[in-house]
């Protein structure tokens, strides 16, 4: 185990230079085999293109030894060094895995160099075993938790989802029962980090919920809160969760300090955590 | 300071880094403004500071998921792979390799399995009949009738033609049974003793077949001028797939997979080395070997190129003080 802790998904915790640790997601099977057969396709077109520029310019002129020979000179290139050269300069990516958004690391998170290219490339040869239908590199990657078949593993490498996800802002809430809500809460409770969290992941989701399911989902939470709270029991539930969201994360707390200092964190050694500890930092989960 | 307004102040600076990320991601190759890279890592130092504050921000998780995504995407970018360095490799290939060579165990153990099966094949091949007919199979036997029937010539009109594609199929053949050789020798080993075995035990039944029959002296005209350096490179696959293999279950205090992984890095420079000697001997096999150039210009090539191996693996190769030995290394790890 590469976190001393179990792992419970394709995510893998990588902790840069900057002693920042970040996550990335590893690609299984589903995502690569695709980018392989791509690979195999550009692969063929070029050698079929080989073939015919080789065929017509020296078949033509009297050399048809030489131009096939130039052909089995392009096939060997191709299938040997393909992936190696192309993995080497373009930082991690074949055409294929390009396409398919994913790109090989080390399993540091450092970006691979060319020995690791090629030799993962060169040991494709056994994953492929037996009959080329990669039961080998299937086997293996099944068996450790970063997806490595044997020429990652002796690479040092893995391949990761190159994830294209889009910033949302907070959800914004229209309900004028909400700021209702929201006037009625303590002015001094404060949740704390993990409802937060569970707060947030709540109010980004429930818009694809149906109406009875919202209030099913809400229920364990809200209904506690409502008797803290001293609410009348015919309060919306649903409502009294996307309440507390706007008190937490919209609203302005006038009433005391922020929690942490604003501007630029480069620029305040008053915060106890920002340099003092060694450990790198563990950003929450999502 | 509350999240929404975090949200707005930092919702500029993710967006500039993304919009490089983009912008870094599309150039392969591309000479940046320092300019630009100086404000590139100071925009991923903030998102990387901003991530790990993520927890005291309290921020939603779909930004913490977003952050850890864009940090991801701009360390892909900042820590690029570095690109080919021709002079490392050619340092790799004469300074490194031939010392790392000098003292494996693997290759002397494949040099002895390789010329001991041979010699075997070879004996019996020519003292038992029927050996060879049943190692090679008939097919074989009957193409080595044929083929050294008549002794090699060819007019040095087709030579450009032939000899091209002759080189075109060496390369691929025998460069990629050697790169196959090297590559099963990762599965304990023995995938690399296996290949080792069945290619000495071939061509040792080849020679002792061949040394029997009436045409000997062709087939002899024909495979001495390249034998040196196919046979070496044959043997520097296994070699390296060997070590590849045994790397797993001698670890000399390393655990299993940082053993493979050194080993791995060590054994492509071996390998490349090794594909060099294949195309070399592809061309003396296409050109020199099949024309009817006397025989003593191929046993002359055969003595230089055995000189050549001599010089790289035992001159190059014999242990330097330790200084120089150990810098070679570093550049393997470092520059390469």
């Amino acid at each position: 185990m590469p976190n001393g802790a179990a792992q419970l998904d394709t995510r893998i915790e990588i902790v840069t230079p900057e002693n920042i640790a970040f996550q990335y997601r590893v690609a299984g099977p589903f995502r690569r085999l695709p980018a392989y057969l791509l690979d195999a396709v550009f692969r063929a077109l070029i050698i079929f293109a080989g073939g015919l520029i080789f065929g017509l310019t020296l078949g033509f002129s009297g050399l048809p030894g030489l131009s096939i020979g130039l052909i089995l000179i392009l096939w060997f290139a191709l299938s040997w060094f393909y992936g190696g050269l192309f993995e080497t300069f373009w930082n991690g990516q074949t055409p294929g895995k390009r396409l398919m958004r994913i790109r090989v690391v080390s399993i540091d998170g450092q970006p691979i160099n060319g020995i690791q290219a090629v030799l993962r490339n060169f040991l494709r040869e056994v994953d492929a075993q037996p009959f080329y239908l990669f039961q080998v590199g299937l086997l293996s990657a099944m068996m450790n938790d970063r997806f490595q078949r044997l020429g990652d593993l002796a690479a040092g490498t893995m391949v990761v989802v190159e994830e294209g996800h889009w910033l949302r802002g907070l959800t914004q809430i229209g309900d004028p029962e909400v700021a209702r809500l929201a006037a009625q809460i303590p002015v001094n409770y404060l949740p704390k980090r993990s409802l937060a969290r569970a707060l947030s992941a709540y109010v980004e989701r429930r818009g694809s919920f149906a109406w009875g399911r919202r209030l099913e989902i809400a229920r364990h939470v809200a209904e506690p809160l409502r008797e803290k709270f001293n609410l009348p029991p015919n309060t919306n539930l649903d409502l009294l969760l996307c309440a507390l969201y706007y008190r937490t994360f919209i609203t302005e707390r006038q009433d005391e300090e922020p929690i942490v200092p604003s501007g630029s964190p480069f620029a305040e050694p008053k915060n106890p955590y920002a340099f003092a500890e060694a450990k790198p930092w563990r950003s929450p989960t999502c | 300071m509350e999240v929404s307004d975090l949200l707005t102040a930092r919702r500029e600076n993710w967006r500039e880094l993304e919009l490089m990320c983009l912008r870094f991601e599309g150039r392969s190759r591309r000479v940046i403004p320092a300019a630009t890279v100086n404000r590139f890592a100071s925009l991923y130092r903030s998102a990387c500071a901003d991530l790990a504050l993520a927890d005291s921000y309290q921020l939603p998780p779909g930004t913490i998921h977003y952050l850890h995504q864009l940090v991801a995407r701009a360390h892909n970018q900042l820590y690029r792979s570095r690109t080919f360095n021709v002079r490392g490799w050619l340092k790799e290939l004469f300074v490194a390799v031939p010392q790392r060579l000098f003292n494996d165990n693997c290759l002397r153990l494949a040099f002895v399995i390789f010329w001991g099966v041979f010699l075997l094949a070879y004996a019996a091949a020519y003292y038992r009949p029927g050996f060879a007919e049943n190692t090679l199979g008939k097919e074989m036997i009957s193409y080595l009738d044929d083929g050294f029937a008549q002794p090699v010539t060819r007019s040095s009109g087709a030579a450009g033609n032939i000899g091209g594609g002759m080189v075109g199929f060496y390369i691929w053949n025998n460069a990629g049974i050697g790169l196959r050789c090297f590559a099963m020798g990762l599965l304990g080993g023995v995938g690399g003793l296996y290949a080792t075995v069945v290619n000495a035990a071939m061509i040792g039944a080849t020679f002792g077949y061949m040394a029997k029959s009436p045409n000997a002296d062709n087939f002899y005209h024909f495979v001495t001028a390249h034998a040196p350096f196919e046979l070496t490179a044959i043997i520097l696959c296994a070699a390296a797939g060997m070590r590849l293999g045994f790397a797993i279950v001698e670890t000399r205090g390393l655990t299993r997979g940082d053993s493979l992984v050194k080993t791995g890095r060590e054994s492509v420079s071996v390998v490349c080395a090794a594909v060099i000697m294949f195309l070399m001997a592809a061309g003396i096999e296409a050109f020199l070997s099949p024309s009817e150039a006397p025989y003593e210009i191929k046993a002359l090539t055969a003595v230089l190129t055995s000189a050549m191996l001599m010089f790289y693996f035992v001159f190059l190769g014999f242990p330097k003080e330790q200084g120089r030995g150990a810098r070679g290394e570093g550049m393997m790890n470092d520059e390469v």
